[in-house]
């Protein structure tokens, strides 16, 4: 039996059921009760019906989905793990997915002639993806599928700078980044699908410590059979400078030639960023000390900020644990039954399934709250922003559209966000 | 008298098979007809409902009111013609027939029952396909006959395919003999009478199967395409003879729908649909859908696209015994999206023992694709055995598996006898209908009857002090008397439980002294039934329902089995439901226990029914103080949502109030012509009538108006942060908006032009006395007032309040009714908050794994959404459509006593919902 709150990664090949890796919860699930939730899934298949989820009465759930006719994921969580929502659950699969064809190829994973060989090779995906099953403790791009990012002080300097730097090194995709979180990035990065920004985020704080580093890439959307060489350098510790690019240049040029010329510079302000990693905006925007965490989205460019420490908060509070965890699950409330989001299945994917409430209502959901024990939440939608706050008990429930519209109006201002 | 008998009609024994079928299994014949004629000696009068009671005594007597039995009259001199081909043939009167002399006696003859029954399908003219109109003669049913035995040549046989839906399961033990027609007759209702001397003559047994006549409410009659006259030619494109048709149909394995092929002589004829009838009328309720077995096919049949199933599986299998199936102990029904599912009964089996061990939960749910459907899948494991439910995703209600243990002792017992085959057939057949009704269009408002009907709570209507006092006291009126009554004479039959009785007119709860449980249940079966609206549109003469029943209550106590003090008495409770016009009242009786127990299957008793019945009457009399609180304005007062609405049009000159003061302006106006539209009906509204109202403010709460009603601009010095975005537009007067309800609905406004006119109160009030009462009211804050709908539901005692339905169709407007659909949707959506929290709240309480820190968002206590509405048909392209932004706010108590309130207002004021909701639950003094 699974554990409380944990949630195991199986991973099987669609059309055998061989399984391929299985991550997650400490202890692993026997192999009996693998096969028959593939078989189960399998056996449903034949007849004609399509199994999506299944849940139990404490919160355990059974998530299945079968990537490209070829490889099938499995989420299974033990009792009691509410944090661990449906929605969680399908981003998850979809991460994991992307996860291994980032690394992989779509080729190696749709066309599978040798199952031990392909055992081998996707251990390389395990740091990867096992940051996607720790969830939730200082980012939530993998739920919101919006490019985190942190809002510097000067933004134009550091764009100057990136945009130099990435056309001397002949590169049309250039990225600024700071303990995974998006400072500044070329205007063709931000053409790439957000989940792939997502992605490469996530690989990037895998990649750790070096001082720089070479690897080849697929992008799941943009180019799942041609690879491309990611290039990350390392400026400060958490801070990174990455490309995509082709065949040239080498990594060697580019680190000694261009990376000292472009950023030296800019040592001090990238120590300004550096120190912003929590805060994700500036000190010059003051927020009111009752809003205990936020994320903001902004819906044309799906990106989004996020912090949970706002501003000095009083004592008393959830932790900054918990209200990582908060916000994401009040997210998830939002967006599941009020916010329903338009995301274009990816190709060759299944159609996910509609939520429970988001069609049924005749006129448009704009605001909504939840007043618990512990905190108060406020969720509002724009037509450009999504607004998450979340508030100490002490406020005052009326108050509180008023804390979150004037929240959302000093952050745009000053920010242009 | 004019009665529906269903039940105890000899002649009819198909229509008892629908309805309550698998009594007859039972053979335990009580004594009960000796009791009866022991307690209706002294009288004259006998009981109209008493030859109805079946032998294992329970009853089913529904009797029309004169209203509705004019119109059956009425229609049924227009339509005996048309419906010549349904006339129904019993084997005796098929001989009758023959004659053709006889046809009018017969005709007078027809049970009451089928006239009306044929009326009611009348009703719905999409259904039923008819003969044409000129064939009023009764003789013109048998020309197919006549014409052959006149010898005349057939001009044109032609072939015709009629689908029937079979269902051998239904004939049970009787096997049908020979000589009483065989499975022709028996399962497909076609009776035919071979020649005998003709066909020895010819020296073959072979014969073509002719039919002589249908018997009613068999398959063969229902679809109304099979004729007298026809001949079967091939069933499932078997050819068929007189020779081979019995073997043929007894290979006809469970229900299923066969084709039949059919010879006829008139072609077209029978086949040309009816065009509908001018005048629309209400639907047929689900009662005399249900009574009527034929609509119970045919409604299956209208919802065989969708993917449904009940299936109650069986966990332990036995291998040695490797039969196909043997796990599915019941199933319905069969049609082919059901059939899909039932190929993966599997993975449901498979799943549900699984995933206790993966996950360590009981399953629940789960959502699969099938032919574009999405469907869920809800679970209930009970010992050995697994209760399967189907339904598309887009209908799914929680309280699903709750609902049969209501009508038997447990689910297992439910469905493991087989006697209750065909009445779980009927009730899963209702229970799909109400759930997936409506075909093609959209339930109206399916979102509101899913929340109002998933609520734990019965409608409750507030009444005035003093007549509640009247009402409740009836109810402790029976008790006594029957206790009384009984305990001297007949104490060793049944004893009245200490608590009972609950009316329910127009729908609503009045009164009741049932435990909350077994009102619940009470109030479940009649809303599964649909004795409710039966009993709000008057169509109830009169109704006696007797039965068995098993409450919720005590099956959970027996299976707990833990003794704490006082346990309730062991012993039999019987549900007696008497409705007389439009009040019904539901009586829990007892055997055993502290009663004598009951022996066989008793029947209701003369003496209880009566007891009743003359309470009933009594209430009568309360019928004028109901109307009169049902007339009443609403209180707590409501508002339409169309008065909200910028108007968005030109400005115009005149006088200008506020909807408090709108009323002053209703009363000047009241003489106003009634017919204006509403801003978005269909015709173009009439600028003269509306009145522009101020500039709407947006903070109301600082603006007092003036107390003499003197035109004022709301113009608050505060506002809203958010005052850029809104839209500040103007909006129609009450003065205008009270006009448009007097096109709504004629009469009452007549008389209240105006919605915030107090009505009886206002009579005899001052202007300034009113204005007080108004306030006091008024639940919004502020001046005016912002409230749209609200809900107030009462755990302890079950009950909940909302505006009636009266209420709410004074106010009409075209926007109210999509906001109150709206409303009703976020409500489900707020509800499913509270019980998910609460039930992660509750396993933390008994959760002992120390496990630390609240998980999840923790319990919700208070949950609302902001809106905003357009006017749906909006065809002006060079404006935007003007909008409106109204909250839909939860909130749930769980001290003192738990309590859900929900609410709707408008967004201009800033509400505290705690304090809207302890003035409404302190106001209504429920």
């Amino acid at each position: 039996m699974l554990q409380a709150g944990a949630v195991q990664l199986l991973c099987l090949t669609a059309s055998s059921g061989v399984p391929l890796f299985c991550r997650g919860a400490s202890k692993q699930l026997p192999f009996s009760v693998i096969g028959s939730l593939n078989g189960v899934h399998m056996f449903a298949g034949g007849q004609g019906v399509q199994l999506f989820n299944c849940d139990t009465d404490r919160g355990g759930r059974v998530l299945w989905k079968v990537f490209h006719d070829s490889v099938m994921l499995i989420a299974v969580t033990g009792q009691r793990s509410d944090a661990c929502g449906n929605l969680q659950l399908r981003r998850l699969l979809d991460n994991v997915w992307n996860c291994m064809v980032l690394v992989l190829g779509l080729e190696e994973l749709t066309n599978v002639r040798n199952v031990e060989r392909l055992k081998r090779e996707l251990r390389s995906c395990y740091q990867l993806i096992d940051t996607f099953l720790d969830i939730g403790k200082d980012w939530m791009g993998d739920l919101t599928h919006c490019v985190e990012c942190l809002l510097p002080a000067q933004p134009a300097v550091l764009q100057d700078t990136l945009n130099a730097f990435a056309q001397a090194a002949e590169s049309d995709f250039g990225c600024l980044l700071v303990h995974g979180k998006m400072v500044v990035a070329t205007d063709k990065w931000w053409r790439l699908a957000p989940q792939e920004v997502v992605l490469l985020a996530a690989l990037v704080r895998t990649l750790g410590g070096s001082a720089c580093c070479d690897c080849p890439i697929f992008l799941p959307q943009g180019s799942p059979t041609v690879p491309h060489r990611l290039l990350r350098f390392q400026l400060l510790p958490g801070v990174n400078v990455c490309m995509l690019c082709g065949p040239t240049p080498t990594l060697q040029s580019v680190e000694g030639e261009l990376v000292v010329r472009f950023w030296r510079p800019l040592v001090d302000m990238l120590h300004g960023c550096q120190a912003l990693h929590q805060r994700c905006f500036p000190g010059s925007v003051g927020l009111h000390r009752d809003v205990l965490a936020l994320l903001l989205i902004n819906r044309e460019s799906s990106r989004a900020v996020s912090s949970v420490h706002p501003a000095p908060s009083a004592p008393g509070a959830p932790s900054p644990i918990r209200r990582w965890e908060l916000l994401r699950l009040l997210f998830t409330f939002a967006t599941t039954r009020y916010f329903s989001q338009t995301e274009a299945p990816q190709k060759g994917e299944q159609l996910p399934p509609p939520e429970e409430f988001a069609p049924g209502f005749s006129d448009q959901p704009q605001q909504c709250y939840l007043v618990t024990d512990e905190c108060k939440f406020f969720a509002l939608q724009t037509p450009q922003h999504q607004l998450y706050i979340l508030t100490a008990v002490s406020v005052p429930t009326f108050a509180l559209r008023p804390l979150a519209t004037r929240t959302l109006s000093t952050l745009t201002d000053s920010t242009g966000f | 008298m004019d009665s529906m008998e269903f039940n105890g009609d000899p002649e009819s024994p198909s229509t008892r098979d629908h309805v309550e079928a698998g009594d007859a299994l039972r053979e335990t014949e009580s004594d009960t007809d000796d009791s009866f004629e022991m307690l209706c000696g002294g009288s004259d009068l006998e009981p109209e409902w008493l030859d109805d009671v079946q032998k294992n005594g329970e009853l089913f007597y529904l009797e029309l009111s004169e209203g509705e039995e004019e119109a059956a009259m009425v229609h049924s001199s227009v339509t005996q013609g048309l419906s010549t081909n349904h006339v129904r043939f019993s084997d005796k009167e098929a001989e009758i027939i023959t004659d053709g002399s006889k046809n009018k006696e017969r005709y007078k003859r027809e049970p009451r029952l089928k006239k009306l029954v044929k009326i009611l399908r009348k009703k719905r003219p999409s259904q039923r396909r008819m003969d044409t109109p000129q064939a009023l003669r009764p003789a013109s049913i048998l020309k197919n006959q006549a014409g052959q035995r006149a010898g005349l040549v057939v001009q044109q046989q032609q072939l015709k395919e009629v689908f029937v839906y079979l269902n051998p399961k239904r004939l049970g033990w009787r096997s049908p003999s020979p000589e009483r027609g065989g499975l022709l007759q028996a399962l497909l209702g076609v009776v035919h009478r071979p020649s005998w001397g003709r066909g020895e003559a010819q020296g073959r047994r072979e014969e073509r199967l002719t039919v002589h006549g249908l018997l009613p409410n068999s398959p063969a009659i229902r679809g109304g395409q099979v004729l007298i006259g026809d001949v079967l030619v091939a069933i499932d494109d078997v050819d068929v003879t007189s020779e081979n048709i019995e073997r043929v149909l007894s290979c006809i394995p469970g229900p299923t729908q066969v084709k039949l092929t059919l010879e006829t002589a008139s072609p077209g004829e029978g086949l040309e649909p009816e065009p509908p009838s001018g005048r629309p009328s209400p639907p047929v309720s689900q009662l005399v859908k249900l009574l009527w077995g034929e609509d119970l096919v045919e409604l299956q049949m209208s919802i065989s696209h969708i993917p449904h199933i009940v299936m109650y599986l069986s966990l332990k299998l036995d291998s040695e015994s490797a039969k196909d199936e043997q796990e599915i102990l019941y199933q319905f029904p069969t049609t082919q999206a059901s059939t899909q599912l039932k190929g993966v009964r599997g993975v449901f089996l498979t799943l549900c023992d699984m995933l206790g061990s993966v996950t360590g939960g009981r399953i629940v749910s789960s959502s699969l694709l099938l032919s574009q459907h999405l469907v869920h899948v809800g679970y209930w494991k009970e010992g050995e055995r697994l209760l399967v439910v189907g339904l598309p995703a887009d209908r799914w209600a929680d309280h699903v598996t709750c609902t049969p243990d209501c009508n038997f002792l447990s689910v297992h017992r439910a469905f493991s006898e087989e006697e209750h085959c065909p009445r779980l057939d009927c009730f899963f057949s209702l229970f799909f209908q109400r759930l997936i009704d409506s075909p093609g269009a959209p339930t109206p408002d399916a979102a509101g009857a899913l929340f109002l009907d998933g609520l734990p709570a019965v409608r409750w209507l507030t009444l005035p002090p003093e007549v509640k006092v009247r009402f409740t006291n009836g109810g402790v009126q029976i008790a006594l008397a029957a206790f009384l009554f009984l305990s001297s004479d007949f104490g060793e039959m049944v004893s009245v439980h200490p608590a009972l009785g609950w009316s329910g007119g127009e729908g609503y709860l009045l009164a009741s002294h049932l435990p909350k449980e077994d009102l619940l249940d009470v109030a479940l079966y009649c809303q599964h039934f649909g004795l409710l609206p039966l009993a709000s549109e008057q169509r109830i003469g009169q109704l006696v329902i007797w039965r068995e029943v098993f409450p919720h209550r005590l099956s959970q106590s027996a299976a707990s089995g833990v003794e704490q003090g006082y346990s309730e008495p062991q012993g039999r409770r019987f549900l007696l439901i008497v409705g007389v016009r439009h009040f019904m009242q539901c009586v829990l009786l007892e055997a055993g226990g502290c009663a004598a127990p009951a022996l066989g299957s008793p029947g209701p008793d003369c003496v209880y029914v009566d007891q009743v019945k003359a309470t009933l009457l009594q209430l009568e009399g309360l019928q004028t103080a109901l109307e009169e609180r049902l007339a009443a304005p609403p209180a707590p007062c409501l508002s339409c949502a169309d008065w909200f609405l910028p108007a968005g049009r030109e400005r115009q000159d005149g006088p200008v109030g506020s909807p408090v003061f709108g009323k002053l302006v209703g009363s000047i106006r009241a003489s106003s012509p009634a017919g204006r539209r509403g801003l978005f009906g269909d015709s173009a509204p009439s600028l003269r009538a509306r009145r522009p109202s101020p500039q709407r403010s947006l903070s109301d709460s600082g603006s007092d108006g003036p107390p003499d009603g003197a035109p004022f601009l709301g113009l608050s010095p505060h506002s809203t942060p958010d005052s850029t975005r809104k839209l500040t537009g103007r909006r129609d007067s009450l003065g205008s908006g009270g006009s448009d309800g007097s096109s709504g609905s004629g009469g009452l406004f007549k008389k209240h032009p105006n919605p915030f006119y107090l009505g009886t109160l206002k009579r005899s009030l001052s202007e300034r006395d009113a204005e007080a009462a108004y306030s006091t009211m008024k639940l919004s804050s502020g001046t005016e007032n912002t409230l749209f709908h609200y809900v107030c539901m009462e755990t302890v005692q079950g009950i909940f309040i909302a505006p009636t339905h009266r209420e709410v169709a004074q106010l009409s407007g075209s926007i109210h009714p999509q906001l109150i659909r709206n409303f009703h949707r976020c409500c489900l959506s707020i509800r499913a908050a509270f019980q998910q929290s609460l039930t992660s709240w509750q396993a933390q309480l008994q959760g002992t794994d120390g496990h630390q820190g609240p998980r999840g968002l923790g319990p919700v206590k208070e949950h609302g959404v902001l809106f905003q509405c357009k006017p749906e048909n909006w065809n002006e392209q060079k404006k935007p459509a003007p909008t409106m932004t109204y909250w839909v706010i939860g909130r749930m108590h769980l001290e003192p006593v738990p309590q859900e309130f929900y609410v709707c207002f408008h967004d201009s004021v800033t509400e505290l919902p705690v304090e809207m909701a302890f003035r409404l639950s302190f106001g209504l003094a429920l």
